[in-house]
């Protein structure tokens, strides 16, 4: 399990570095058709960037901003999203994920409506992969054992 | 201008076989960790001057910021998996 060590200068670096690395994780999840990137590249860099978090300050305390019920949430509600827009597309008498019929309930050139489609796939594709990256971490670090179970057999 | 990044280039990647002798044959964890680290600085200015040589600079920084970024997470992991194995 990972503790926590007086270490001034990690935690420091950490805490400043971490809001930087979260806005370069939303410009490679906007820009992802522009630049390099996309939802599970930028959904890596999110996790990463709560993975460090979870390193530097320690288990116990991070764990009360991140609990285990939120991050099962999240990476539901990312899935949720990608496919509540492919049925969106259904139901307005289109394929599966056929974003340009999407023009008629936001009011656009189907173009954009494809853009924005897109978009939001990304958004959705990000938030699961962020979820899972840091669920699959925890269960690691924690050795398989759920976080709650941990305070009774403490290592 | 190409030719003067390419030899840049080799250079790196000969150093950076150099320093994977330091990460094979290192004496203690120590030296590994740091060869580690040295390699992935490397890799980066490669990444770099290959966007360069490719007159796509703006493409390869993004890359290169990200390989920075998980360089610094994946020492600061190993260091902490030193750390939890000294408390046994």
């Amino acid at each position: 399990m990972i503790r926590v060590y007086d270490d001034i200068i990690v935690k420091t670096i950490a805490r400043i570095l971490t809001p930087f690395i979260q806005i370069f994780a939303l410009y490679v999840i906007m820009h992802g058709h522009h630049s390099p990137g996309g939802g599970f590249q930028g959904g890596v860099i999110l996790g990463a960037s709560l993975i460090l978090l979870f390193i530097t300050h320690g288990l116990k305390e991070t764990k009360k901003k991140i609990t285990e019920k939120g991050i099962a949430v999240l990476s539901s509600l990312g899935v949720l999203i990608y496919s509540g827009i492919g049925l969106l597309c259904i139901i307005l008498l289109g394929n599966y994920l056929d974003y340009g019929k999407l023009s008629k309930l936001l009011h656009v050139v189907p173009a954009e409506a494809r853009s924005l489609g897109i978009l939001g796939i990304e958004i959705g594709v990000g938030i699961t992969v962020m979820a899972v990256m840091v669920s699959i971490f925890l269960n690691i670090s924690t050795g398989g054992t759920l976080l709650e179970d941990e305070e009774d057999n403490t290592r | 201008m190409d030719g003067f990044f390419l030899s840049i280039g080799v250079g790196l990647c000969i150093l950076v076989f150099l320093a994977l002798y330091r990460v094979v044959f290192g004496p203690g964890i120590f030296n590994r960790v740091a060869a580690v680290s040295a390699i992935g600085n490397k890799t980066l200015i490669m990444l770099l001057i290959m966007g360069v040589i490719y007159k796509r600079i703006e493409m390869f920084i993004d890359i290169s910021l990200v390989y920075a970024l998980l360089n610094f997470i994946c020492t600061l992991a190993i260091s902490k998996y030193l750390e939890m194995e000294g408390d046994k």
